[in-house]
């Protein structure tokens, strides 16, 4: 029922205790608050108080008061290059699921309705198996003896069999797969909502392939590029399975840090120190992906007024 | 419909490229279950011989296996029940109601997806070590509750938008009080969602690692987490059996949402598949409302 | 799981359900206002037992919001609402033992037609043998036995509706509130839908509070008619008072998009006001109390408009366009003196209708005329 508003009186502002004694004041108000109670209730305890006793853990010194050495501890010697391995392994990571996801997102947004679905369902089936038992599965194909140097020596691939277990390489194959699903599904939905008769138009225009895919389909997918670029480096900042089961020494991540001076060295502090900066880390990627959003829409904005 | 017509060469290209990728993401899998049923323990692939041995020595005697897997079986189950019943009245005040700070009630509700695990199992570790309760079967449904809780408000939320609240309006006129509408109207319509929602709570908890490993004791271990111990340390050859199994439950849990969707008849979403527990993910925007 | 919402069942056997089961309804000074804008402004009304009303107005009048607040959905932030003598303005819908009929029908697609039916009965615990006969004759009586074990989705709309108001009928509520229950079907099947509600309202003795924006549907159904603009009631009567004597210019235009022929009042009497047209002419109207030598506008619906020789009544014009529309034809006529004056339009029986190009005198029944001050009618500001 979108009245008009008549032009005199409806813009004085109301003072704003009697609006909220107002809105508390109706039904579906109060029934909303009962309702969004237990989550909330059960959040704050499970969850924000938890990660917040954590950052206070952090910040207390031995004698109890506050310091930041545990922070100054992890920003050096062996705990910063972890960090460094971390930062690197997600970047490398990410990239290429980046790559890899948009190669696949591309082709399925070509394919007919039946078989888009069917390519789908192997994109989305991994997803929900335990990454655990996927990269269980990594550890077999890519042994000496596995399938993969199996395959490669019989090619007479030069240099084969390769190392690629307990190494970088194995790391980042076994993370990839682990974060492809993500990257295919974002730019998929975004790849679905480009109209395809721009491509066409761009044609018509008298723009090469290369120029087509560079300078209309790329712009067009930005957006779906970044999102799932900084999520899946976002996912890779805290990740353990795949890097302490398939890494070597070299490739240790933070979270595999935490969880050895928590189960090893019973250095909670450290520990804590290490969680918040991870924390820290994925709220900046997450302060990122805000910006270059509403720095896109300005730019669209200015676009479209011009 | 205008298209850009595209060569030959460059079709057959993206097939090739698009099926190796699908390979890639499929290989793990299909290596698993196969190497189960090899006779050669570990490693080689395809094996020369098959049998079922290593799922027989799971459940011979002695074994470690069945208590981890009952285990398992245990705290997935209360996080289902946890998380539906979180998830339902989250979803009815997201959906169904006016809420102060509704967006900040959201965002709270699917931060524990982004927030990277470690910090959450953590804090967790943190809280349940001092009141003494790592190894229970509760503290680490509680933990894995965090993050199926996510899982089940979206699912759910989604499901409420999809039935006509007037629906409920119209029961209501009839003389249906609020227990009467939920118990005769808004119940069974959501029952496709509910089932689904439950599904991908329990597999969630049933495949979750990181929290238990933290919340685990020495002899209170679920599934994933011997997994993990013995891939890194012991040798167990039965471990592929386990992996296949895991695999199976979450297969077999996904067919089943498939059917229930089906026969729910939500017919106008695309797909067999709920994609929004990952595309929910796109950091924190709300996509709905 | 007990029903913790039982409602006391109006005790009634099959023989006393014929007669009048509706009940007064009493709205006083209710408001509503959706931040800051006013969408229901002190409505009142007293409606009486078995009496078939209607809230006729274009979206934004605050007619649904009205309604909404007679059923409960909506919370009205003053005024009161009273149902056969008992107060229910703060009371939730359920408690109200009101029917509604929607719009969009809103049957349950998880139960059968037959269920959906026997639903509000289940609610006040009648027994199963009686569920049984009153579904079956409320269905029977609405020419859906055959449908009885279908699922909605398997129904065409008008069987839909159909449904809808069996659900709503069955449990003999004293008032039924309908929003706009017809809006969504097409035109043959709203005919004889309306035909349907209108005699099973009065076979009932039901009270029926219906809400349209089509104002034919209105004057067909209706035994008063409540005209709303901008959260308010311009006009609360009968057809026949609306139609022939309209209280403001917007009622006029809205129930028979009126001509309104603008011109000095010249003098008035006891018995009629006389308006000088600008177009030259000489009108007799109704009594309208306003200064001799004022701007007004006459008022006359197109289909009160009467063909005479040119030179005689108030006006002389030649017919512009013809259409035929069934058995009727809309005729516009443009005034000979005042070039710039905007056409007459009138609706004549199919029989009567002049050529194009015809010299025509257009001359109105004095009562059919009514006279407002100059000031445009609101609906042709979009209001």
């Amino acid at each position: 029922m979108a009245v008009l508003a008549p032009v005199s009186g409806s813009a004085a502002p109301v003072p704003r205790k009697k609006r909220l004694g107002r809105v508390l004041s109706e039904r579906r108000t109060r029934f909303g608050l009962l309702n969004a109670a237990p989550v909330v209730v059960y959040l704050l305890i499970l969850f924000v108080y938890p990660i917040f006793s954590t950052l206070m853990l952090s910040l207390k010194a031995e004698n109890g008061g506050f310091t930041l050495h545990w922070y100054a501890d992890a920003f050096r010697g062996a705990n910063l290059e972890i960090l460094l391995t971390t930062l690197r392994i997600s970047a490398e990571t990410s990239l290429l699921a980046l790559v890899v996801g948009f190669a696949l997102a591309s082709a399925i947004s070509r394919l007919k309705p039946l078989w888009a679905g069917l390519a789908m369902l192997v994109v989305v089936v991994p997803h929900f198996i335990s990454a655990l038992v996927r990269t269980y599965g990594w550890i077999i194909l890519l042994g000496d003896n596995g399938v993969v140097n199996n395959l490669l020596t019989a090619l007479h691939f030069p240099g084969a069999p390769f190392q690629l277990l307990y190494n970088e390489i194995g790391v980042v194959i076994g993370t990839t797969a682990v974060m492809l699903p993500y990257t295919v599904l974002l730019l998929y939905a975004v790849m679905k909502g480009i109209d395809r008769r721009l491509l066409a138009a761009a044609a018509g225009m008298g723009a090469g392939r290369i120029t087509i895919f560079r300078r209309v389909y790329v712009p067009l997918v930005a957006p779906g590029l970044v999102n799932a670029g900084v999520l899946s480096f976002i996912l890779c900042l805290g990740y353990y399975l795949t890097p302490a089961l398939m890494g070597g020494e070299k490739q240790t991540m933070v979270a595999s840090l935490i969880d050895e001076q928590v189960m090893k060295q019973n250095q909670w502090n450290g520990a804590s120190a290490l969680g918040i900066i991870l924390l820290l880390l994925t709220f900046a990627g997450l302060l990122l992906l805000r910006l270059l959003k509403s720095a896109g829409e300005a730019l669209r904005k200015r676009g479209e007024a011009s | 419909m205008i298209e850009l017509r595209s060569t030959l060469a460059g079709r057959i290209t993206l097939a090739v490229l698009a099926t190796l990728i699908l390979l890639f993401l499929a290989m793990p899998i299909i290596v698993i279950v196969v190497t189960s049923f090899g006779k050669d323990a570990f490693g080689n692939f395809p094996p020369s011989s098959w049998t079922l041995g290593w799922y027989k020595q799971l459940f011979a005697d002695g074994s470690k296996w069945p208590a981890a897997l009952s285990l398992s079986a245990l705290v997935a189950s209360l996080t289902t029940v946890f998380s539906l019943v979180l998830g339902m009245t989250a979803a009815t005040a997201l959906v169904r109601s006016e809420l102060p700070l509704r967006s900040a009630v959201y965002g709270l509700v699917l931060a524990p997806l982004v927030i990277p695990q470690v910090v959450i199992a953590l804090g967790l570790f943190l809280l349940f070590e001092p009141a003494a309760m790592l190894g229970s079967p509760i503290a680490i449904a509680l933990g894995h509750t965090v993050l199926a809780a996510p899982i089940g408000v979206m699912i759910l939320m989604a499901t409420l938008k999809g039935i006509d609240e007037r629906l409920e309006d119209a029961a209501a006129s009839m003389g249906a009080g609020r227990l009467t509408v939920w118990r005769r109207v808004t119940l069974p319509l959501a029952a496709p969602g509910l089932v689904a929602a439950g599904i991908f709570s329990f597999i969630t908890s049933f495949d979750e690692f990181f929290i238990s490993q933290f919340l685990s004791s020495v002899d209170t271990v679920t599934l994933p987490v011997k997994v993990f111990n013995v891939l890194q340390y012991n040798v167990d050859p039965s471990v592929t059996a386990v992996s296949a199994i895991l695999i199976a439950v979450a297969v077999v849990a996904l067919a089943l949402v498939a059917v229930v969707r089906k026969l729910g008849g939500s017919g106008k979403q695309d797909g067999l598949l709920l994609t929004e527990p990952t595309v929910g993910l796109t950091a924190g925007s709300e996509t709905s409302s | 799981m007990p029903e913790t919402d039982v409602i006391p069942e109006p005790a009634l056997d099959s023989a006393a359900s014929v007669t009048g089961t509706g009940k007064p309804v009493s709205v006083t000074r209710l408001r509503k206002t959706y931040g800051g804008v006013t969408a229901v402004d002190e409505v009142s009304m007293e409606i009486a037992a078995g009496e078939f009303v209607t809230f006729l107005g274009s979206s934004g009048s605050g007619k649904t919001t009205t309604l909404m607040m007679i059923a409960g959905f909506c919370e009205p932030d003053a005024g009161s609402i009273v149902v056969g003598g008992r107060d229910v303005t703060r009371l939730a819908p359920q408690k109200r033992g009101l029917g509604f009929v929607f719009q969009q029908y809103l049957l349950f697609p998880h139960m059968t037609v037959w269920d959906n039916v026997a639903f509000p009965l289940q609610l006040r615990g009648v027994s199963k043998a009686e569920q049984r006969r009153r579904v079956g004759e409320t269905l029977e009586m609405a020419g859906l036995s055959a449908m009885a074990r279908r699922r909605p989705r398997e129904l065409s709309g008008g069987q839909q509706q159909r449904v809808a108001l069996c659900r709503a009928l069955v449990y003999r509520p004293p008032v039924i509130l309908m929003d706009e229950p017809l809006g969504a079907l097409d035109k043959k099947l709203r005919d004889q839908l309306q035909t349907e509600i209108k005699r099973i309202q009065r076979e009932l003795g039901l009270t029926v509070i219906y809400v349209t924006h089509d104002q034919e549907e209105a004057l067909v159904l209706s035994d008063r008619i409540a005209v709303m603009r901008d959260g308010r009631i311009d006009q609360f009567d009968t057809p026949q008072e609306l139609f022939e004597r309209p209280r403001t210019p917007f009622v006029a235009d809205f129930l028979g998009a009126a001509n309104f022929l603008p011109g000095r009042l010249e003098k008035q009497t006891a018995d009629h006001t006389v308006v000088r047209l600008d177009t030259g002419g000489l009108v007799t109207a109704r009594p309208q109390a306003a200064a001799d030598g004022t701007r007004v506008r006459a008022a006359v619906q197109p289909g009160r408009l009467v063909l005479c020789p040119p030179g005689d009544g108030f006006c002389t014009g030649t017919v512009e366009t013809v259409t035929y529309v069934g058995t009727l034809v809309r005729v516009t006529v443009r005034p000979v003196q005042g070039a710039d004056t905007e056409l007459v339009r009138l609706e004549l029986p199919a029989g009567r209708a002049p050529a194009l190009g015809e010299r025509v005198g257009l001359t109105a029944d004095p009562a059919n005329v009514s006279v407002f001050p100059d000031v445009l009618p609101d609906a042709e500001q979009g209001g």
